[in-house]
């Protein structure tokens, strides 16, 4: 245990934020979302990000995850500054190195679970074999092998939260990014997501960043940061 | 805010849908009252007071077999009859033209003629001119303006119809009949290059009075019943019939493809303006919330949907009727059209499909709106 | 790299009852344009499946059509005895001087009055017309006032039945037979004997000579002689080509379908591109979704694209299989050369088919265009907190 943090601390960390600020124009006014945010994310940490509603949590994750723009500042991930990336690069970029898992889930509702899955994969150039046996480690971690050809619709929430997981990891990547994914779930469901994106961070190295309103949820991290009006407050 | 602002507003707000409702109303709308007037103008002859006095006599066995010239003797015995000539239709095809010519060339007895064609204004000089030289003609203005013809010019003419390729002179140029395209020329003219024939293609009769009319028709008939060369004399409205008759099933086709036509885009349309309605249906919950009656919701998605659909009618319709009316049909459609004029009736009619359309598109949604709770309404978001 | 073709096909699914109108409006529009063109297409290919590629038929140089055609006596005289013309084993020449009357008859059930063409015939143009059968009762006997009507438009016309007889002119003519021309424009002609013909109905003249040259070299010059000489003002070609070109009829037909399909074309544009709209309207947070997973915007348009071509492509195969269930039914119409009623079939040819199913994609295509751009076009993050 000891041993494996003192590996990771001497790593560069894998995320890296330097005075990030993300300013909303309304008329007039500034929202100022995101108020000069530095921050370091070891790899293989379980972060997660708390603080009250509108204090930019949704914001900042959405920028490490390659989906928002700041309004300036930088943001490295695994040495790239995904800032600096243009559109399509960013769709790549997202693809390989990140999983991102939605509050709503969103899963396609015309696809099944399998296909729901393997969709990311299709952007890659893997064969139909390989692309197969993923999809099938991926849904036999989330504890879904036997509901694959279900469509999203004939599954609970918890279950689809835990399609959404195996979509957001069936291509491997070092980052996985989840905004409120307890929100809609019962606090049965909830464990068994909150156990699974732990174990990602445990046993399969991921780093794993959570936003959570719920203290509980929190103690499954391994760190926990705290935002309050666009600014770190520990 | 008013209701009634309110529902501006909501119409309003997403104005590519409203335009594209809107624009859809108008184009099948348009489509509808171009049909009707195109359908009218092919099935429906001129029908002024001249063309119930004037009567035809064709052969009976076809209008292709020609009648005796000396049937002229017989038929000037026949009381009632106020003026005849042979009148033989040329089927000319004008020098230039490929395939077709959009206008008819008839010869006729020129004086003879005059009484037939009263409602024609041609200058007396032109006439005097007309009568005097045997291979002159006289041309409806529309022709002459159509190929640049003045007084003084020849045509040249090749027969689908006759072994004579005949070239006029044109001496005059009338107008004010209902139909100013035709070419008219001398019988004798024709008679000399055929080689004196004796036969003439029709007789055109004018009848003294329009009481008369049908007797001196029956009368015709009668005079040459069990002759060698027996006739049909008709109206010259009911002559004109007979052709859209012998069209057979393409008028009833197309006739029924206008239906199709119209419905279609009806369809479309009413489903586009439901799905309008339908996306607001959150609103509609809304309004529901806050305590609004089913009935004044009922009023206020048919007012939205009337009110779009009146405005398609209004563009459609109004565009159909400038378009019909400013556009030189004649000259577009190849001398094939030449009114294509758009009746009170017709207008009338294509608002009350709009005014239809606007409550058929209210339905669906008024259906849905009555049949869910206000819960379930809020719940439609996803 | 693109999305899965069948998230288009069950999103375009998914939604049917949304989209059904659409759809169907889609499949009318096609109905319409294959019916008018397969009508245009049936008037073309009874004329052109008419006459034997030996055959040079001679008419009046000017005329339209046989039934407008006049020819001397004196004309037959000079032309039978030219030596391109083939002979039979008695040495007679093969060739047949017809004479065609229009004659006005009444159809059946009061449906008014229309033209029919007569055509005198001779006993050697029977024997030019391979493609005319007898079908029902016997060909008439040349000297009697018999005559064998076509079966298509003996369906049409008020006693035409074996043994009626009707009036036309001073001759009371009985129908003996009943003919079938094989798809071809024979099937909208009635027989009778030539002579017959031209004594009832006081012609002088013929109407057309159908000639058999002893092959294809003496047709050539057969052709170039008649047109040639300045004394005959007559126009001599092969018998299928004269046929091929009597299209008239069908030319404005065509042009309605045309004006038809454009204007119904531009209303299913509408309607495809609301539906679509609404389709990717209620969409936006999944197109989100699917960015986020690293599609690209070109991808999703393509999507859209296929979804809102497959809608239209389902309408397109309705409407060509409502279409379809016309094929081969027989009509007629006013003939515009002849001037007599012409029968002729619905003909749903494969081109035709295509044409549709095309022209329904490519209404498809350009009514989903804008809605996709616009859903690509769409921010990530924004799509992503659209409700
Ligand atoms: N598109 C936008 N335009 C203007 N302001 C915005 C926009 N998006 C977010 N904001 C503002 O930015 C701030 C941070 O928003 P963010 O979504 O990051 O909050 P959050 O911490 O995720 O809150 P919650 O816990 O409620 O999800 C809020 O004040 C919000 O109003
Ligand atoms: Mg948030």
């Amino acid at each position: 245990m000891i041993g494996r943090f003192m590996a990771a601390e001497a790593e560069e960390p894998i995320v890296q934020i330097r005075e990030l600020f993300k300013v909303y124009q309304q008329g007039e006014i500034n929202v100022t979302a995101l108020n000069g945010i530095s921050l370091d994310i070891t790899r293989g940490e379980f972060l997660t990000l708390m603080g009250p509603s509108g204090s930019g949590k949704s914001t900042l994750l959405h920028i490490i995850a390659g989906v928002d723009r700041p309004t300036s500042g930088s943001c490295h991930v695994q040495g790239i500054d995904v800032t600096a990336l243009n559109e399509s690069e960013l769709a790549d970029w997202r693809n390989h190195n990140v999983g991102f898992v939605f509050q709503t889930f969103n899963l396609i509702p015309v696809l099944t679970a399998y296909e729901n899955v393997e969709l990311p994969l299709l952007l890659t150039r893997l064969s139909s074999g390989e692309r197969r046996r993923q999809v099938q480690t991926a849904l036999e971690l989330v504890g879904l092998a036997d509901r694959q050809h279900h469509l999203p619709r004939q599954l609970s929430g918890g279950q689809e939260q835990r399609v959404a997981i195996a979509r957001a990891l069936v291509t491997d990547p070092s980052l996985i990014v989840a905004d409120e994914p307890t929100g809609n779930l019962d606090s049965h469901s909830a464990q068994d997501v909150l156990t699974i994106l732990q174990s990602l961070s445990r046993s399969a190295g991921k780093t794993v960043i959570m936003v959570t309103h719920d203290p509980k949820a929190a103690a499954y991290g391994s760190r926990s940061v705290h935002l309050e009006k666009g600014e770190l407050s520990n | 805010m008013t209701l009634t602002g309110f529902i501006a507003k909501n119409a309003l707000r997403n104005k590519r849908r409203l335009s594209l409702s809107v624009t859809s109303v108008a184009v099948s709308l348009f489509l509808l009252v171009v049909l009707q007037v195109a359908l009218r103008e092919l099935t429906n002859p001129i029908n002024d007071e001249g063309s119930s006095l004037r009567i035809i006599v064709r052969n009976k066995v076809s209008l292709a077999q020609p009648l005796p010239a000396r049937q002229l003797q017989v038929l000037e015995r026949i009381p009632g009859i106020a003026a005849i000539t042979p009148f033989t239709f040329y089927g000319g095809l004008y020098k230039g033209d490929e395939k077709f010519t959009s206008f008819a060339q008839f010869a006729v007895d020129p004086a003879r003629t005059l009484p037939l064609i009263t409602d024609a204004k041609v200058p007396r000089e032109q006439l005097e001119a007309w009568l005097a030289d045997r291979t002159s003609c006289i041309v409806g203005k529309m022709t002459a303006d159509r190929y640049g013809l003045k007084i003084g010019d020849r045509m040249q003419f090749t027969s689908q119809l006759y072994p004579a390729d005949l070239e006029f002179k044109i001496v005059g140029i009338y107008e004010g009949t209902a139909d100013d395209r035709n070419v008219f020329f001398h019988h004798k003219y024709l008679d000399e290059s055929l080689g004196n024939p004796g036969t003439v293609g029709t007789w055109w009769v004018r009848a003294a009075s329009i009481e008369e009319a049908p007797l001196v028709t029956a009368r015709i008939n009668q005079a040459f019943a069990n002759s060698s060369a027996e006739v049909r004399a008709e109206s010259e409205r009911a002559f004109v019939l007979g052709f859209v008759s012998m069209w057979g099933n393409i008028q009833t086709l197309i006739g029924g493809i206008s239906v199709v036509v119209v419905f279609a885009l009806l369809l479309v349309t009413v489903s586009t303006m439901s799905m309008a309605i339908r996306e607001r249906f959150r609103e509609l919950a809304i309004l529901k919330a806050i305590g609004f009656r089913r009935r004044e919701l009922f009023a206020f998605i048919l007012a939205e949907s009337f009110g779009l659909a009146m405005l398609g009618g209004v563009l459609g319709v109004g565009g159909a009727y400038l378009l019909c009316n400013s556009l030189d049909i004649q000259k577009l459609s190849n001398g094939l059209f030449l009114l294509f004029e758009v009746t009170p009736r017709m207008v009338g009619f294509g608002f009350s499909v709009a005014a239809l359309l606007g409550v058929l598109a209210a339905a669906a949604p008024m259906m849905t709106v009555a049949r869910t709770s206000v819960v379930e309404g809020l719940k439609t978001l996803d | 790299m693109a999305l899965p073709v069948r998230y288009s096909f069950r999103n375009a699914l998914v939604r049917w009852r949304s989209t059904l109108a659409t759809v169907l409006g889609i499949a009318l529009v096609v109905f319409v344009f294959v019916l008018l063109q397969s009508l245009a297409a049936g008037i073309e290919k009874s004329s052109g499946n008419t006459g034997d590629p030996r055959n040079i038929l001679v008419v009046r140089k000017g005329a339209t059509a046989e039934s407008a055609s006049l020819i001397s006596r004196e004309n037959f005289r000079q032309i039978q005895y030219f030596e391109e013309i083939a002979r039979t084993e008695r040495g007679e020449p093969i060739i047949s001087a017809d004479v065609l009357v229009l004659i006005n008859l009444p159809r059946r059930n009061n449906g008014g009055e229309a033209n029919v063409l007569l055509r005198g015939v001779t006993p050697r143009g029977m024997e030019l017309r391979p493609q005319v059968t007898l079908v029902a009762g016997r060909w008439f006997t040349p000297g009697k006032r018999e005559v064998v009507v076509s079966a298509k438009l003996a369906r049409r016309f008020a006693n035409f039945d074996l043994g009626e007889s009707f009036k036309s002119g001073t001759a009371q003519l009985t129908v003996v037979g009943w003919l079938d021309g094989g798809g071809s424009a024979f099937d909208s002609e009635c027989w009778l004997d030539a002579d017959e013909a031209r004594a009832i109905f006081e012609r002088d003249m013929y109407s057309s000579f159908l000639i058999r040259p002893k092959d294809e070299v003496a047709g050539t010059n057969l052709i170039a002689r008649i047109e040639n000489d300045r004394r005959f003002k007559l126009k001599a070609e092969k018998e299928v080509e004269y046929y091929r070109k009597q299209t008239m009829t069908a030319a404005p037909i065509k042009w309605l379908g045309g004006f038809l399909a454009v204007m119904m074309s531009v209303g299913a544009v509408f309607a495809a591109m609301n539906t679509m709209y609404a389709a990717v309207g209620a969409r936006t947070r999944e197109i989100g979704t699917l960015r986020v997973l690293g599609f690209r915007r070109r991808a999703v348009v393509v999507a859209l694209l296929i979804e809102g071509g497959f809608l239209a492509f389902l309408g397109g195969v309705l409407g060509c299989a409502l279409a379809f269930y016309w094929n081969g039914y027989t009509t007629a119409t006013l003939g515009f050369e002849t001037f007599s009623e012409i029968v002729f079939q619905f003909r749903v040819t494969p081109l035709l088919v295509i044409e549709g199913l095309v022209f329904a994609v490519i209404v498809g295509v350009i009514g989903t265009l804008l809605p996709a751009v616009r859903a690509s076009r769409l921010p990530v993050i924004v799509a992503l907190k659209s409700v």
